[in-house]
């Protein structure tokens, strides 16, 4: 896990857009390839989306071939309800930038069948080849999307009743009327976040530095459902200098040291270079067509042309030989005649 | 020189980088219009529904986009008097959809064409003309009728301003004097030979004094046609006043001007803009030229109810034209034109102003302290809401009508502010640039839901 650590949430938001928009750079999506982002509501995302419309605005990045999936959003309220996640989502970044409406993916949430509406939505996920980035925020009890505390950390996109404290939270955005609060409402599910082939998490405010600490310090548990970050291959948590107040001094300074010392030598987030460039066009045709899917063993991609520190292996993890199958023999034939 | 800009086959465009008028607010965000249906779009709705992006999106650089202006007291303009019938009647709706395309330069998009006391005769021949006239929804028509407003003649004999006395009567029949006066079919909601839809009488509102004869017992049936009871040019006392806006009367017809002035004992028309007797309270329209009232007036009527303030012209037809003596009415009264103020000829009687809307706008911002969207509302959403016409003209929500005009705010070296007009807008069609506004802003064009 990397966390980053940055004096104030300004510049925790402008480094993860800025991080954002150089992976999107890189990876040079196409009509055919594009780069598939997961993307947030709530406090937190509102300044790193401010800094991604301000780039964009500045010619910095293009969200032409940018396909976005959006975590959650609440069933029963009209889509156009000042509090809906759709109009979170349009207000702060999509009527600001060149993201395509049919290249966006929002739950319904008064979808006349929401069971359906999640299964359409992984398969949804599934069909632009999984999510490249997906960005998350979290609420101070660490829950992620709206998979609130005692969720499944395998659960998928599915309907899910809010917690009270949530509830509470919310009724400020409802008039203080606990009754037009949505008690409901769509999410991706814990697993969902974690098939992502990187995870980035902003967390800012002194008032989420316990989940923070939950999630960072102690073990993985459902109590604590970004916890499960810890199973990821590739998150970054980018946080505050207040969301760090309940973390060890020892573990803010581990976290300080790994960053300067990887800034020193010219890299930041290690991500191998399968994950830099997503699936090649060639994979996804293949997972479309109805064969059987074929084991390829050895280097699928070539490898960058870089340090020893900064190559990553072609597989996420390491390629083992297999074990040589077993040929039965008959007992008998161990039995030397005498 | 304006110049009119032929409109392309852009469908939807986006305003951005600019300030909307909402409410006492300017809220920075950005605006789409339609040119295909003539309102303002929804655009977050339309954006996930149906998947639209604009065809054009214009960057105004921080302008000001407000609704288009409503001028609720518009004697004429451009040369032509609403009240003078010419010799040839037939030229009349010609010169008058001149008038309507040279109107809509100032930034007026709809108002109320004003008749003054007049014989019954031109009222049966103009109101014809003088109708609703936005039914096509054509942008290249200009300035849009809303309605005729009769001014007088049911007014005060002794408070007639520049209204000739001898045109002046009482109704003391009530309603059917007022229908022989403007002519039935005028008064009356029309069958639209179309559609068959119930279309609002050619008549929307009408100013009269309500102390005389039967006017205040008239109001009902006026409402009940569709038609605004303003009070003005009148002698009534606070209480007479008072009964008016329980009857239904919901406009002031020029504040202070042409009706007894607010006295201690007696706060006449004026004290029905307190909070008392539990009436509500009318609207009412004010001329900001510097000449019909002194701007702390103004500053006491709009503090009274900032609400029901709204700013009109009250504008004779000689706006524009140099100095002189010029031809009034049918009567052979004459005009004097000195500079913005104009007078009857042998008097010292105020007749009507020389000024437009948004220089009206400007006075008022620059003596009241009130804020530009405030000002603005007093020529937008205010007489719309007055009209009952909220969420349609004079809102740039949803739906509405896109009339807008686009405003850049300038301040001198003595901090007078100044509102230019930069662009005007009907039904989600540029009509007017008088200021070249650059439209790349260095993000990608959008063409027919296509990126390229």
């Amino acid at each position: 896990m990397r966390l980053i650590i940055r004096d104030d949430p300004v510049s925790a938001s402008s480094y993860i857009a800025n991080y954002i928009i150089e992976r999107i750079n890189n990876f040079n999506p196409t009509k055919e390839h594009p780069f598939v982002l997961g993307l947030p509501t709530g406090s937190s995302p509102v300044s790193v989306y401010k800094v991604l419309v301000e780039r964009y605005k500045a010619g910095d990045v293009s969200f032409e071939n940018v396909v976005t999936f959006n975590m959650d959003e609440y069933i029963g309220i009209p889509r156009e309800h000042p509090q809906s996640y759709h109009t979170y989502m349009y207000d702060h970044f999509f009527s600001h930038v060149n993201v395509h409406p049919s290249n966006i993916h929002i739950l319904n949430g008064n979808a006349i069948d929401p069971e359906t509406e999640c299964v359409q939505y992984e398969a949804a996920i599934k069909a632009a080849g999984g999510i490249d980035l997906f960005l998350g925020g979290i609420g101070p009890d660490g829950h992620i999307a709206f998979n609130e505390p005692g969720s499944s950390l395998l659960s998928r996109t599915r309907v899910k009743t809010l917690a009270y404290d949530t509830i509470l939270a919310n009724s400020r955005f409802f008039g203080n009327d606990l009754e037009k609060v949505p008690k409901m409402a769509l999410t991706v599910g814990v697993q969902t976040i974690l098939e992502a082939r990187e995870v980035v998490i902003i967390i800012t405010g002194a008032h989420k530095s316990m989940a923070l600490k939950k999630c960072v310090e102690d073990g993985v548990n459902h109590m604590w459902t970004l916890s499960s970050l810890q199973l990821h291959p590739h998150p970054m948590i980018v946080v505050d200098e207040d969301a760090t107040l309940e973390l060890q001094v020892k573990t803010v300074k581990y976290f300080k040291s790994i960053e300067a010392v990887a800034t020193s030598q010219g890299f930041e987030q290690i991500l191998p270079s399968k994950v830099r460039t997503g699936p090649r066009p060639r994979a996804i045709a293949k997972k479309i067509g109805a064969g059987p899917e074929i084991q390829e063993p050895g280097i699928l991609e070539p490898q960058p042309v870089t340090s020893t520190l900064l190559t990553a292996p072609a597989n996420e993890y390491p390629v083992r030989s297999h074990t040589p199958e077993l040929i039965p023999d008959r007992m008998g034939s161990r039995i030397t005649a005498h | 020189m304006p110049s009119a800009i032929p409109t392309g086959n852009e469908r939807i465009t986006k305003f951005t980088n600019c300030r909307l008028v909402k409410g006492d607010e300017l809220v920075e965000q950005d605006l789409w219009v339609s040119s295909e249906t003539g309102k303002i779009v929804r655009s977050q709705e339309v954006f996930y529904g149906k998947h639209e992006v604009p065809d054009n999106i214009i960057n105004l650089g921080g302008r000001i986009i407000s609704p288009g202006l409503i001028d609720v007291q518009l004697n004429g303009a451009f040369g032509f008097n609403f009240s003078t019938i010419p010799d040839d009647v037939s030229s009349y709706g010609k010169v008058l959809k001149q008038v309507n395309k040279s109107l809509v330069q100032t930034g007026v998009t709809s108002y109320l064409p004003t008749l003054t006391s007049s014989r019954p005769e031109v009222y049966h021949q103009a109101l014809p003309f003088l109708g609703p006239s936005g039914g096509p929804r054509r942008a290249e028509d200009g300035a849009e009728s809303l309605g005729a407003h009769c001014e007088g003649p049911f007014i005060s004999p002794t408070k007639n301003g520049i209204h000739p006395v001898e045109v002046i009567v009482p109704a003391v029949n009530g309603f059917s004097d007022l229908e022989k006066m403007y002519g039935a079919s005028n008064i009356y909601p029309t069958v639209s030979p179309i559609d068959g839809a119930l279309l609002p009488p050619k008549i929307r509102k009408i100013t009269a004094a309500p102390e005389i004869a039967k006017m205040t017992q008239t109001i009902p049936e006026l409402i009940s046609r569709g038609i605004i009871y303003s009070m003005g040019h009148t002698e009534a006392t606070y209480e007479e006043a008072s009964a008016a806006v329980a009857a239904g009367g919901t406009m002031i017809t020029h504040l202070f001007n042409a009706m007894r002035p607010l006295h201690h004992r007696n706060p006449g028309v004026f004290g029905v803009l307190g909070l008392a007797e539990s009436l509500p309270r009318p609207y009412f329209g004010v001329i900001a030229d510097g000449i019909h009232l002194h701007p702390t007036s103004i500053k006491i009527a709009f503090n009274a109810h900032p609400d029901g303030f709204i700013l009109v012209t009250d504008a004779m037809h000689l706006v524009g034209l140099p100095d002189g003596v010029y031809e009034w009415n049918n009567d052979g009264e004459r005009l004097v034109k000195t500079g913005p103020s104009l007078t009857l000829e042998g008097t010292n009687k105020i007749a009507g102003s020389s000024i437009t809307l948004i220089e009206c706008v400007t006075n008022f911002l620059n003596w009241s302290g009130a804020s530009v969207p405030q000002a603005l509302k007093a020529v937008t959403a205010t007489p719309a809401a007055m009209l009952g016409l909220g969420g349609v003209k004079g809102s740039l929500e949803g739906d509405a009508d896109a009339d807008l005009v686009i405003i850049d705010e300038e301040i001198d070296e003595s901090g007078m502010k100044n509102l230019r007009i930069d662009q005007v807008w009907k039904f989600g069609n540029s009509t007017h640039w008088f200021v070249a506004i650059e439209e790349d802003i260095g993000q990608p064009k959008m063409k027919s839901g296509e990126l390229i």
